[in-house]
């Protein structure tokens, strides 16, 4: 009895040595399922935040210039204010036929914002902001051109007045030269109109 | 004399620290385990035996008798994280990690190797604290855009100093990358025991002894950029590479060894023009007069041709250089030759005479026509000495000179001399206490021309450093520190009077620079979270003054000044937690540093720093196989020098995003047939994130590396 008793012991001290080493590795392994699942878990916030791209090529650019037209308070006419552009022209002095072929030729050099077919809005204001597209170049003289009259294809240039420029920092009674280039847009052209005190017309 | 092996492995361990406790005397296990030591008397001693990635064993009271050799071969049992690495750059002497009062970081050969660092800024790329701006290296926000200008981390190579005479920076790709068993990061001014230029660190860069037996080392590389994914940045249609490579071999006769290698890199570059060329030749050349005695001899030469790659173009076009640089190429020499000698003379006292002469030489042309040229030589000489009483107490002192000349179209030519004497006494009045004090006085005078009175005369130095380690159990440490760094003007701020090339700014000498200080302080601990986990935190806090900046006069002419302008304060929190399971099966390392750099001159942040780094590194180890993923995040910088940007010009110098990057690898080792090869693939920028660590200069995009390396 004592016998089978001990062997029965053993025996059940042999199982409790296998449980225990089982027990054990099972052990091991929960801690590394787990110790894995954080790691995954942090491997992929990395890799997450990292796949924002970073830096990005700017959108395409307008290239031109921009700037803000300020308007005297109290000049806007209440007549005779038909459209309204600011126009770039690449060569200066004007005279008549040079505006007409700068505007209306198959090269022309003389451009106007928004466009031909759209004025300069909204009216009656205190400034209005504006980026000018245009392709590279020099501009000579810069300014805001009013049409007065509805008989621009009759009347021709006639119905148009400079009523502002953009002045060369140097002399104020001069047009200032706009340099567009092809890499950026040129910021900061002002331009001051007063339309019940318009500069010397060009043409 | 006897055998190191490791206990698991039974494989012998080469590199072992092999240390008579209580003297100054030691030695290394060579490739095979085998140490021996000779020569000392008898008597009752502790021997300790270290080495990275181990737990150190000492072995106490172990009795010598006369004319009797002992023979003790020790077993060293691998240690989950490393915490008992010998460094000797905190104090001139080698000493345990946790017995250092500032922080120190460590990279070893094995982790360069691991990550394919091809240049020596690469591998610091993963410091905790340690932020490379492109070859900018900044310690806790110490460095901000220096570029051609100074470096505010001194570096060293074997201890002795490694800085351009003309533009006092540092030049990474000269460091002979496949020499080097392991870097040490001194964080915080170390001007106390280093002199000039450690307003911000130390960096020590220490290469492999000769080993006892003949070996022979190889390692290539090939790496293939990706394709940016804007075809507007795209301008190749072939791939480009970069390709390299080392070979080395040494051997000892007798008491005679020597190490020879060579090393080639051909980089073509992911941007236009920017192709690298690079050739080295390094060698090492040691002779034992005894146990006691050695002489070493080093010489290190590089040769580079690289293109003039400044900034991009635009962020239109980052691959391409502006128009002006696109013809511009630089061809440059570097290189130094240094002396080292060391005599034991007793267990208490040994010395060490060194001397380093370090040449740079550079041209750059632009379409044939030399434009600028600079020849620097520094020469320095120093001797050291340790005198210990005891294990509780070390007594280190040295002096140090240096002969600086400087030959350039655009520096001028100016000689410089300059003396120092620096001395640290450390006590141990407690096993658990420990207590460091020094000084270091330093004198320079930098001439306009040879000798010719007046100099540009600095103000002596005087930089004091006090720190402590408190060690109130084996798994808790407690530091403090306090010190004082400074450096001199270079030699480009003092002198510099031209207009660059690059454009038409010009840059105005200023001979009345006077030496930016800093002033730091740190309090720090590390303590073990169970078995697996251990954690180091640290608070800093580093005062600078007078530091140099370039001052710009908007108008025309432009002109460019330095001046002694800002006043700084940085303060900061750095966390490190590092964790091993299952005998490194696993093994992760996070770091996380916080600053707040601050100018007080206007209360803004100072510009080009970063105020959060974020390191992660998870390795997987399975025989022979390990792979790894490292992470590194930076946060956007917050202000730049916006004149920089509007005069140079920059087009689009003001764009930059926080870097975060993930690098990748897995190697497996082919020692199982028989090869003592291991093959690796590393992708570096895993997810081809687009960022600049320079303004102006996008960073390298996704690239695949393959490699070889082997030891025989």
């Amino acid at each position: 009895m004592y016998l089978f008793s001990e062997r029965k012991a053993r025996g059940r001290g042999r199982n409790q040595s296998f449980l225990s080493i089982l027990h054990v590795n099972i052990s091991m392994c929960t801690i590394l399922v787990r110790v894995m699942r954080y790691l995954i878990l942090i491997i992929l916030c990395l890799l997450l935040a990292a796949c924002d791209g970073g830096l990005a090529p700017p959108p395409p650019l307008e290239l031109g210039f921009s700037g803000t037209v300020h308007f005297t308070p109290g000049s806007w006419p209440t007549d005779s204010l038909i459209n309204l552009w600011i126009f770039a022209s690449q060569i200066y002095p004007l005279d008549s036929a040079k505006v007409y072929s700068g505007l209306f030729s198959n090269t022309p050099t003389i451009f106007l914002y928004p466009s031909i077919n759209e004025s300069l809005q909204p009216f009656n204001v205190d400034s209005i902001a504006y980026s000018f597209p245009l392709h590279s170049g020099m501009y000579k003289y810069v300014g805001v051109i009013q049409q007065t009259s509805f008989d621009l294809a009759g009347q021709g240039i006639r119905v148009l007045r400079v009523v502002g420029f953009f002045k060369d920092s140097t002399d104020s009674s001069k047009p200032g030269i706009v340099h567009v280039n092809d890499n950026y847009q040129v910021k900061e052209i002002n331009i001051d109109v007063d339309f019940r005190n318009p500069p010397p017309q060009p043409f | 004399m006897g055998i190191v092996f490791d206990a698991k492995t039974r494989e012998p361990l080469a590199g072992v620290n092999v240390l008579l406790r209580g003297t100054v005397r030691g030695t290394t296990t060579d490739t095979h385990g085998k140490y021996l030591l000779r020569g000392f008397p008898t008597g009752t001693f502790d021997i300790s035996f270290s080495l990275i990635g181990y737990t150190t064993q000492t072995i106490h009271q172990i009795s010598i008798q006369p004319d009797t050799a002992l023979h003790l071969d020790v077993p060293l049992t691998q240690a989950p994280i490393q915490t008992e690495q010998v460094v000797v750059t905190a104090s001139r002497r080698e000493q345990s990690l946790r017995d250092v009062p500032v922080s120190v970081s460590t990279v070893t050969s094995k982790m360069i190797a691991d990550r394919l660092s091809v240049t020596l800024d690469d591998a610091l790329r993963y410091v905790p604290g340690v932020n490379m701006m492109s070859d900018q290296v900044n310690i806790r926000g110490s460095t901000g855009y220096s570029r051609g200008v100074g470096s505010r981390v001194l570096i060293l190579i074997d201890g002795l100093p490694y800085i351009t005479g003309d533009t006092g920076e540092i030049n990474w790709e000269t460091f002979p990358m496949f020499q080097i068993d392991r870097i040490e990061v001194v964080k915080g001014a170390g001007s106390a025991l280093y002199g000039s230029s450690a307003l911000g660190g130390v960096i020590n860069v220490i290469t492999k002894e000769i080993g006892e037996t003949p070996e022979i080392r190889f390692r290539l590389f090939s790496g293939i950029y990706d394709k940016p994914s804007y075809s507007g940045w795209n301008w190749y249609s072939t791939p480009r590479f970069n390709t390299g490579g080392f070979f080395s071999y040494s051997n000892r006769v007798g008491s005679f060894g020597y190490l020879i290698s060579a090393s080639r890199s051909v980089d073509d570059s992911y941007r236009v023009t920017d192709v690298y060329h690079r050739w080295g030749v390094y060698s090492k050349l040691n002779y034992n007069f005894s146990q006691s005695q050695s002489l070493t001899l080093t010489a290190n030469i590089q040769w580079r041709k690289h293109g003039n790659f400044f900034w991009w173009k635009s962020l239109k076009e980052p691959t391409r250089p502006a128009d002006v640089q696109l013809d511009g190429e630089v061809n440059s020499e570097r290189g130094n030759v240094s002396l080292a000698y060391k005599n034991i003379l007793s267990d208490q006292f040994f010395y060490s005479l060194k001397a380093i002469y370090f040449g740079n030489f550079w041209q750059d042309d632009s379409a044939q026509q030399i434009n600028n040229t600079s020849a620097a030589h520094f020469t320095q000489l120093e001797a050291q000495a340790t005198y210990t009483t005891s294990s509780a107490h070390f007594l280190t002192f040295g002096l140090a000179a240096n002969y600086d000349r400087v030959n350039s179209n655009i520096f001028g030519s100016h000689p410089g001399v300059g003396a120092a004497f620096y001395v640290q006494d450390e006590l141990m009045p407690f096993q658990s206490l420990k207590l460091t004090a020094g000084i270091r006085y330093d004198w320079q005078r930098v001439w306009k021309e040879i000798f010719a009175s007046p100099a540009a005369t600095s103000p002596s130095q005087f930089n004091p450093k006090i720190g402590l380690v408190f060690s109130p159990g084996p798994i808790t440490t407690l530091r403090a520190s306090y010190g004082e760094g400074f450096r001199y003007p270079s030699i480009s701020e003092l002198f510099t009077s031209v207009s660059t090339g690059v454009s038409q700014v010009k840059i105005v000498p200023n001979d009345s620079l006077k030496p930016e200080r800093s002033v730091s302080f740190e309090i720090g601990g590390s303590q073990w979270l169970g078995e697996r986990v251990f954690l180091d935190l640290a608070l800093f806090q580093s005062d600078y003054y007078d530091l140099i900046e370039a001052g710009v006069n908007p108008n025309p002419p432009i002109e460019i000044l330095f001046s002694n302008i800002t006043r700084a304060r940085i303060r900061g929190l750095e966390v490190g937690i590092k964790t091993d399971w299952f005998n490194r099966f696993l093994a992760t390392d996070f770091s996380y540093t916080c600053t707040d750099p601050v100018d007080l001159s206007d209360n803004s942040v100072l510009k080009f720093r970063s105020r959060h780094l974020f390191y992660a590194s998870l390795a997987a180890n399975y025989r022979q196989w390990r792979t790894e993923l490292n992470f590194r995040y930076v946060s956007r910088v917050e202000a730049i020098d916006e004149n920089l940007v509007r005069l140079a010009p920059i087009v689009d110098g003001d764009q930059r995003v926080a870097c975060k990057v993930v690098d990748a690898g897995v190697t497996y080792n082919l020692i199982n047939t028989g090869l003592p090869i291991t093959v690796g693939l590393t992708v570096k920028n895993l997810t081809n994130y687009y960022y600049v660590e320079l303004i102006g200069n996008l960073s390298p995009l996704r690239t695949y590396y393959l490699s070889l390396e082997g030891v025989w």
